[in-house]
């Protein structure tokens, strides 16, 4: 009677093991396509902000290079600032623990500086407004 | 009661088959399926092909029609062969019921375990690309918010100027999904690319490129050739990380 049931769960295990098993399998393959089309809009999207900030950035600085005056020292020193935050990101590790804490600087800064440059600078998709935006 | 010697010795056919028979008849499909089950030379269940089932239903009592390899295990009565398909179902249909939750677990925990490297190939992937992207509209967008004195002072000429200009309408008219969306569309075509590529060995293709990827990698050209022409817009242009 054990011997009946013993086996009996047996195979049932065994067969919970060999779906489990091709499953796993199956999983991995479509994980990792799965993952990747998460990473390749995640990756686009922190790369386009990133690019964002540099190109406004290089502007500001160039335009600070031929007249040192056209901004006030806090301004100029808000842009330094930004300037250091990008190069500290960590561009081709997503897995790093800072990311989140630099990219949330970088935002704060950049809504300061355009504050007191009284600019609006802003894309479609740009994360702030993209929460408005999102609505409809 | 389980006979003396059977509990905790080796599972054997008979033993099986003596043993079940005694708990009830009424559940004598055990002692067939599992004796079947012995039986398999692998010790697997070897699935049967579903068409048997089909044969079975259309053909009750034509079993010698079949030419399965399992047939010298079938009873040689119609009924009991008939029997014992009915069984071979309920087998299935418990094998492929166990198999199921087994595999939607596995699909699952594999998932799990390769999501996150995934991730990271994607990102790799496209974050250069969004970067590039994201200069042209940043270099643009501040470049347009400048007082007109300090624009002059960075871009020389007007038609430089006004070229700027439309590169940044142009850009700022795309939302970050339609970028990403001729992105994608770039990577799709890219790889029907290569694949024709592979296939007709042909090595000029760059031209066969899907023109929507080519409209970001466009603006971005411009945008290089714009920033080189106007020697006091010092851009980064190369992602130095």
């Amino acid at each position: 009677m054990e011997d009946i049931f013993d086996s009996s769960l047996n195979l049932e295990e065994n067969h919970l093991r060999e779906g489990y098993n091709e499953g796993y399998n199956d999983g991995l393959t479509s994980g990792i396509e799965e993952g990747r089309q998460v990473g390749l809009k995640h990756g686009f999207e922190i790369g386009e902000e990133l690019g964002f900030y540099r190109g406004c950035m290089d502007v500001w600085t160039s335009a600070i290079r031929v007249d040192p005056n056209c901004f006030s020292s806090r301004i100029r020193k808000s842009i330094k600032t930004m300037d250091n935050l990008v190069k500290k990101y960590p561009i081709s590790d997503p897995e790093n623990e800072s990311v989140n804490e630099i990219m949330d600087s970088l935002r704060l800064k950049f809504r300061s500086v355009c504050a007191s440059l009284n600019v609006k600078l802003e894309y479609s998709g740009y994360p702030k407004s993209s929460d408005a935006n999102m609505e409809f | 009661m389980v006979p003396d010697g059977i509990a905790g010795t080796t599972i054997s056919p008979e033993k099986i088959n003596s043993s079940s028979r005694r708990i009830s008849m009424d559940h004598n499909f055990a002692d067939e399926l599992y004796s079947d089950i012995l039986k398999t030379p692998n010790g697997e269940s070897g699935p049967i092909p579903s068409g048997n089932y089909e044969q079975s239903n259309s053909h009750d009592h034509e079993l010698d029609n079949f030419s399965h390899d399992d047939e010298s295990l079938w009873g040689s009565s119609p009924e009991e062969g008939t029997n014992q398909y009915g069984m071979e179902r309920e087998w299935q249909r418990r094998h492929d019921q166990f198999h199921t939750i087994g595999y939607r677990d596995g699909v699952t925990a594999g998932k799990e375990a390769s999501a996150q490297e995934g991730f990271n190939v994607g990102f790799k992937e496209s974050v250069g690309v969004g970067y590039n992207w994201g200069l042209v509209r940043g270099v643009t967008s501040a470049l347009a918010c400048l007082p007109n004195g300090l624009k002059e002072k960075l871009v020389e000429t007007q038609e430089d100027r006004d070229k700027f200009q439309s590169l940044y309408e142009s850009v700022h008219s795309l939302s970050t999904t339609d970028a990403l969306k001729l992105f994608h569309d770039g990577i799709l075509s890219n790889k029907s690319v290569e694949h024709s590529e592979s296939a007709e060995a042909g090595p000029n293709e760059a031209g066969l490129q899907d023109p929507s990827f080519d409209l970001l990698r466009n603006y971005f050209g411009e945008l290089e050739s714009l920033v080189h022409r106007s020697p006091a817009m010092e851009v980064n242009i190369v992602l130095d990380h």
